[in-house]
């Protein structure tokens, strides 16, 4: 297998829905302790660091909830005349947990999926619109590049006032009409040079810098079929949820968990570690591969 | 074989009684390399635009283009866009997409061309035109000679038969222009790609073209291998400007028995078996003691951000009263940072900038840019806020604050109702000086005044920031423009690695630089000491002539 970044992005993305999208609708303390650890790991092995917040996030929402919450039978303290539960307390920590996984997820999914990648994904669908797309990505920073050095240009002009914000606002009207003119201006010039080179001509093809081999094949199925399973297993027929908060606390003990609910578990597990096993399977793979050198 | 036939072709714009292109007719043979040149409205980019159906204007035409005996305007799409390529001046706006690898493969998905083939057509060209080590960049990283090299590669990846370009090195600096003129030459020998150019500047083309193609109001007037044809150019004395540095002198010294010189070392030779050399020297008066310093830098330093490079690195450097100092340099090399920080623009985070003897932050509000220092950055359209050029110069003051002689020039023109962009390269540039030097600054800067300028505004501009350094303004340009700078200069430095070197007087400046010179001072360096400009090998060499025929 190879790494998530150097997968098809298709096959990447759905990889990303599975993962994020159990972890999202989840209310199971496991699941969601899985994706938690599983989008760390990946967020980790991508080199990056910036856990501060998000930790602290994580233990905000664990003590907000039983301050506004107060269902429960387990009440640990009495604060002004409410009383502060463990169920509240417990299902607070699972739902900032839940949240806190959904967005390293997401942490993870926007560094991985570059527009290129975006844009492939649409490209093969719509290729209209990812053009679209594709030019307004490369019209964006043209257009405030260009807006800069308007401005700084009519600075140094010495024509214009730039004592209070009202003159700093005259100023910035002042910039965009002109870059409205200019965005036209250079519209034309684009538009001759699309239509050079035979845009409108018919049928537009897709080029594409990925392609979908074998691995990313093997990537796809899996990921699919290890979030069906665990979804089937966990939802098909009345397999009983292993904590209940409300009314009170219930939890079914290890030994009895049914054995839908260790497949279900023991599928999401495989799913979300897959990237961190791929990284590390790489890894040494080129360890192995250098040592040859 | 002839690939392209033009008959009669003529074209009018519309409301408009003048033919933009008056009854031109041509063959061009299957191979050949031809440039096109003509002063600024004489129809060049017209006829290019009537070359390729796409690209055509509205107007009334009458005539017939031909491609390989097929009329163009009744080719089906596909053929019409991939059988003739078209580059165009401005680099920038002619990428439409985000990355360049989605460039180079633009037209081919508009033709429809399944992956596979394109997959091998991109990545053929790519190896090609050397583009493989920026493949995967956001075009918006590039610089503007690899932005263009991009627009001829996206072009050439349709494998036309016949490549038009219109002015593509205009927004190039010399060496990025050299660079693209030679892949041109190399399309041209190894895959005998027929290629028509327009060009302004004519160095790089003239030496390699199999036929030279000369323009005026809108007649095709020469059209002669560029030998024949250059003999030919005392007949067009605005073109003559235009012209390589040997052609010029060819034309300067009246020596019509022997054949026109078109490279440097035909120059050379041209210069050593006509001329003798007992007079070595030009004498130049060396300028008296100079002024008061009206630009003072010391050891200024400047970064972009705190985890990029340095760009300046203890810069240092004065100009004075009355005198054009011109700083050269490579592309990137922070010549355009150092004119931003001396302006004010960006602000230096170590070091002094002095104005008039006074420290740039001691200028309270915009008092710096009221009567002191004017800036012009590259991008002359920058400067521009207005719908046409008359309420543009009313902004700043109108006749009143703007020097009569760039007030009767532009009003010469007429192109005070016109739009700003509207205008050709040249008179955007004459424009904008007007209207920085309405506020009548005593230091100019000018971040490369000649960029896309054509021979004759070129002159104009020459002999304007001459006049005004005579009336005592100091003008200060950074350009690698070194033709430019040899003829304008008072003073010269190089900006290198951040700092200011080798300040001197151009002719010691030039003469003692190997690489860095300009073409008159390669063609006669082993025959002359110190000569510079055109203008100087022309009058040495006759003053050489008469001594030896008294």
């Amino acid at each position: 297998m190879r790494t998530l970044e150097n997968s098809n992005p298709i096959a990447t993305a759905v990889f990303f829905l599975c993962a994020a999208g159990i972890a999202m609708f989840s209310r199971d303390p496991v699941i969601t302790g899985l994706s938690l650890i599983g989008a760390v790991l990946l967020w980790m092995i991508q080199g990056e660091g910036g856990h501060w917040f998000l930790a602290v996030f994580l233990l905000a929402g664990t003590l907000v909830n039983p301050l506004f919450n107060h269902k429960g039978s387990m009440v640990l303290f009495v604060l002004n005349n409410n009383p502060v539960t463990l169920e509240a307390l417990l299902y607070g920590a699972l739902s900032s947990a839940m949240v806190v996984a959904t967005i390293y997820w997401f942490r993870s999914f926007s560094k991985i999926m570059t527009s290129d990648k975006l844009l492939y994904i649409l490209g093969s669908t719509m290729p209209k619109l990812s053009l679209i797309l594709s030019m307004a990505l490369r019209y964006v920073p043209l257009f405030s590049r260009q807006a800069k050095t308007v401005s700084d240009a009519q600075k140094t002009l010495g024509l214009y006032r730039e004592e209070n914000w009202i003159d700093n606002i005259r100023g910035k009207i002042r910039v965009f009409s002109v870059m409205v003119t200019w965005t036209l201006e250079n519209g034309i010039i684009t538009a001759d040079s699309m239509e050079a080179r035979g845009y409108g001509a018919g049928r537009r093809s897709f080029f594409s810098i990925y392609r979908f081999t074998l691995r990313d094949v093997l990537f796809l199925t899996g990921s699919l079929l290890l979030t069906a399973i665990s979804l089937l297993a966990m939802y098909g027929g009345d397999t009983p949820a292993v904590v209940s908060f409300y009314p009170a606390l219930e939890v079914i003990s290890v030994k009895n968990w049914p054995i839908k609910t260790w497949v279900s578990y023991i599928s999401y597990g495989i799913l979300v570690f897959l990237p961190a096993v791929a990284k590390v399977g790489e890894e040494i793979k080129w360890k192995y591969l250098q040592s040859k050198i | 074989m002839e690939i392209l036939t033009v008959e009669n072709l003529s074209f009018t714009y519309p409301e408009s009684c003048r033919k933009a292109v008056n009854n031109v007719s041509f063959g061009v043979e299957k191979g050949e390399f031809i440039a096109l040149c003509g002063a600024t409205g004489s129809g060049k980019s017209t006829l290019l635009r009537l070359l390729k159906r796409e690209l055509t204007p509205l107007g009334e035409l009458t005539g017939r283009v031909m491609l390989r005996n097929a009329d163009i305007r009744e080719m089906s799409i596909c053929d019409s866009a991939g059988k003739v390529g078209f580059v165009m001046q401005r680099p920038e706006q002619q990428i439409v997409t985000d990355k360049v690898w989605h460039e180079l493969a633009f037209g081919l998905e508009n033709l429809g061309t399944p992956q596979k083939e394109m997959r091998r057509r991109v990545a053929e060209i790519s190896e090609y035109f050397g583009i493989s080590g920026w493949f995967d960049k956001r075009v918006d990283e590039l610089s503007g000679g690899q932005k263009q090299l991009l627009n001829l590669a996206a072009v050439m990846v349709m494998q036309p038969e016949l490549l038009i370009l219109d002015e593509p090195t205009a927004q190039l600096d010399p060496i990025a222009a050299a660079d693209f003129i030679a892949t041109l030459h190399k399309l041209n020998r190894e895959l005998g790609l027929t290629i028509i150019i327009a060009e302004h500047r004519l160095e790089d083309v003239i030496p390699i073209c199999d036929k030279l193609m000369v323009m005026n109001s809108g007649m095709l007037q020469l059209y002669l291998p560029p030998r024949l044809a250059t003999q030919k150019l005392n007949e067009y004395p605005a073109l003559l400007k235009s012209m390589p540095a040997s052609v010029r002198i060819y034309h300067g010294l009246n020596k019509k028995e022997t054949a026109c010189p078109l490279t440097i070392r035909e120059g050379a030779d041209f210069i050593t078996g006509n001329f003798e050399n007992q007079i070595k020297k030009i004498d130049f008066c060396m300028k008296a003691a100079p002024g008061t310093p009206v630009l003072e830098m010391e050891d200024v330093w400047f970064r972009y951000a705190k985890s990029m490079p340095d760009v300046l690195k203890g810069t240092g450097f004065a100009a004075y009263k009355g005198e054009i100092f011109c700083l050269l340099g490579g592309n990137g090399s922070g010549k355009s940072t150092l004119l931003k920080t001396a302006a004010g623009v960006v602000k230096a985070y170590r070091g002094q900038i002095k104005v008039l003897g006074k420290r740039t932050e001691k200028y309270k509000e915009n008092s710096l840019y009221k009567e002191c220092l004017a800036f012009l950055p590259q991008d002359a359209q920058t400067v521009f806020l207005k719908n046409t050029v008359r309420e543009e110069l009313a902004e700043v003051g109108g006749a009143e604050r703007i020097p009569q002689k760039l007030f009767a020039l532009l009003s010469g023109k007429e192109i005070f109702d016109l739009h700003p962009y509207d205008l050709s390269g040249g008179e955007q540039q004459l424009v904008a000086l007007a209207k920085v030097l309405a506020a009548k600054p005593q230091l100019l800067l000018l971040d490369e005044p000649t960029k896309g300028l054509d021979a004759r505004t070129k002159e104009e501009v020459i002999e304007l920031l001459k006049e005004l350094r005579n009336e005592g303004m100091a003008i200060v340009i950074v350009t690698h423009d070194v033709e430019f700078a040899a003829e304008t200069a008072d003073r010269c430095a190089m900006f290198f690695r951040g700092e200011v070197i080798a300040e001197d007087v151009p002719e010691q400046f030039f003469a003692s630089n190997n690489f860095y010179t300009t073409a008159a001072n390669r063609m006669t360096r082993e025959h002359y000491e110190n000569v510079v400009t055109v203008e100087q090998a022309i009058a040495l060499c006759s003053r050489n002539e008469e001594r030896s025929g008294s």
